[in-house]
């Protein structure tokens, strides 16, 4: 008898499963496949650019590949990139405070009239104007750096955090002043968990504009970190460490984009992938 | 026992052209073991009234007391919508409006969630339940602090029937149990006499226009003569009073 209970309990898939799950898989595969046609095609197409142009203007894919090493066994890699992140961290660190007590402003009507057109003007500018100007202003002191990085992306952080703030879910706060619920759970388990995805996307936006400003400031005021590095290969002429280093930054942003903050943001917010299925 | 005491209430929203009254000179009295409908047509200000009795709206003139045995009584709210907390589960939805997170409270939690039929989904959040189980957590809600009087503003014309009318039995039959003083707006005439003691019939402008006893037994199956007939007589009441739109 016992055998037939177990037989019983876990339950055979239906045929209908079967296919719908082998139907996910292949779907899977089936991406899989295009992104990695996608990277085979991008390093084709490059080999044969610096085939035709020549390997002394735009060294092929196989050269990088041995100018990382060089660079990590040098020692300039990490140091670099650390230098780069201290200032991002910094920067933006500041600017996403500011930003946010801004976008917290900005729900009364008069800071809102106050600050409107320089959030604007801090989306539409062109980093390069801040990058100058805190260049002209400081030099290389760092509040020449700090300035064009908070200028240029603060806006993104008050503009998100604003938009939060004006879509609090009324429903709810009323439904806990009507249960007599403390103002501080109120804030821990309705305002905060609301804001939450807000300020996550004030987060990538800003830090997605923040690396282009903060590169930019090292190729102009800057003895350290990558756009610094950049700088002196191009003027150089050394074109295999300009690439060497574009490369490794394209790597180090896919991999903090996809594998860091894409991975935070699905376990935060858990409760919405539940829903949605 | 519980006692809601309004005088001379009126609410105004906005000001100048924008002026609306939705309630004007309410006075009312109800306590006890009751369960009292409020029926009206839309915009009378019946919503307004279980806010302000909640403490969600103020008042623009008069008094409002609720009290039981003397100090003041604690309210649950059952919303038309649910109003869960989507990042939270069910149990920490009941738990999010409960003075203390005690084994006792919890278990106290469990309890109204079996009621309502949902003991197994405890862990869920809501957006993985259906709309009627949603709205099954929200009455657990209001139940579960063990509210002294319980309002509820239309908790269930956002559902199909049969769900409907499956809730309303449990709502009668948690009503019965736990002796609670219930103010139920509706706009449904049928679901008044069903489950009602007493009926407050709101007009335009929020003002109460009639209060009716409704003396009937419970159960009350709507297919009854004596229960139709009671909906027939709310009924005529409307037309005299000019509230159903010719
Ligand atoms: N927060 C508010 N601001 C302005 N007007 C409101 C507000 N709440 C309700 N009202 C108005 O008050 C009147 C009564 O509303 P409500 O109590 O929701 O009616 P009911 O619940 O009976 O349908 C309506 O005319 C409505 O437009
Ligand atoms: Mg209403």
């Amino acid at each position: 008898m016992a055998t037939t209970l177990e037989q019983q309990a876990p339950g055979p898939r239906s045929a209908e499963e079967e296919r719908l799950l082998a139907l996910r898989k292949k779907e899977i595969r089936d991406r899989w496949i295009w992104r990695l046609a996608g990277y085979v095609f991008f390093l084709l197409a490059w080999a044969l650019v610096s085939r035709i142009v020549g390997d002394n203007l735009i060294p092929g894919p196989l050269r990088i590949a041995r100018t990382i090493p060089e660079l990590i066994e040098s020692g300039r890699f990490f140091s670099s990139f650390g230098a780069t992140l201290t200032r991002i961290g910094i920067g933006f660190g500041l600017a996403f405070l500011i930003g946010i007590v801004i976008g917290v402003l900005t729900q009364s009507r008069w800071w809102n009239g106050f600050f409107r057109d320089a959030v604007t003007i801090s989306l539409v500018s062109p980093s390069l104007i801040w990058a100058l100007t805190g260049l002209v202003i400081w030099g290389f002191e760092p509040q020449g750096w700090i300035f064009a990085i908070v200028m240029t992306t603060f806006a993104v952080v008050t503009v998100n955090v604003a938009e939060g703030i004006r879509a609090l879910p009324k429903d709810l706060t009323d439904m806990s002043r009507a249960f007599g619920v403390t103002n501080w759970r109120r804030q821990r388990d309705i305002v905060f968990p609301f804001l939450a995805p807000f300020v996550f996307t004030a987060l990538r936006f800003g830090f997605s504009v923040g690396w282009k400003v903060t590169v930019l400031t090292e190729v102009f005021s800057s003895n350290e970190g990558i756009g610094f590095e950049m700088r002196v290969a191009s003027q150089l002429f050394r074109m295999d460490e300009l690439f060497a280093w574009a490369i490794s930054f394209f790597i180090f942003a896919l991999v903090l984009e996809k594998l860091v903050l894409q991975r935070y943001e699905r376990k935060f917010f858990r409760w919405r992938a539940e829903a949605s299925t | 026992m519980a006692e809601i005491k309004v005088e001379g209430l009126s609410k105004e929203f906005g000001v100048g052209e924008d002026r609306v009254v939705a309630l004007e000179n309410v006075n009312l009295d109800v306590g006890g073991h009751v369960f009292v409908s409020i029926v009206g047509p839309s915009g009378c200000g019946k919503s307004t009234l279980l806010n302000i009795l909640s403490g969600i709206e103020t008042p623009s003139s008069g008094k409002v007391t609720i009290t039981q045995d003397n100090h003041d009584a604690e309210p649950g709210y059952v919303f038309q919508a649910a109003r869960l907390l989507p990042w939270r589960s069910v149990m920490d939805n009941l738990l999010f409006v409960q003075k203390d997170r005690s084994d006792e409270t919890k278990a106290r939690c469990q309890k109204y969630l079996e009621m309502v039929q949902l003991g197994d989904k405890v862990d869920k959040y809501p957006g993985e339940l259906s709309g009627g189980m949603q709205q099954r957590v929200g009455i657990a809600r209001a139940f579960s602090i063990e509210p002294d009087v319980l309002f509820m503003d239309e908790p269930f014309s956002h559902l199909d029937a049969i769900t409907a009318r499956s809730l309303r039995r449990e709502l009668h039959e948690m009503w019965s149990q736990t002796k609670k003083t219930v103010l139920f707006v509706t706009h449904d005439v049928g679901e008044a006499v069903e489950l009602s003691n007493r009926i407050l019939v709101f007009a335009k402008g929020g003002k109460l226009e009639d209060d009716l006893q409704i003396d009937l037994p419970f159960p009350r199956d709507p297919a009854e003569d004596a229960v139709a007939v009671a909906k027939a007589q709310v009924l005529r009441k409307f037309e005299e009073l000019d509230l159903i739109a010719s």
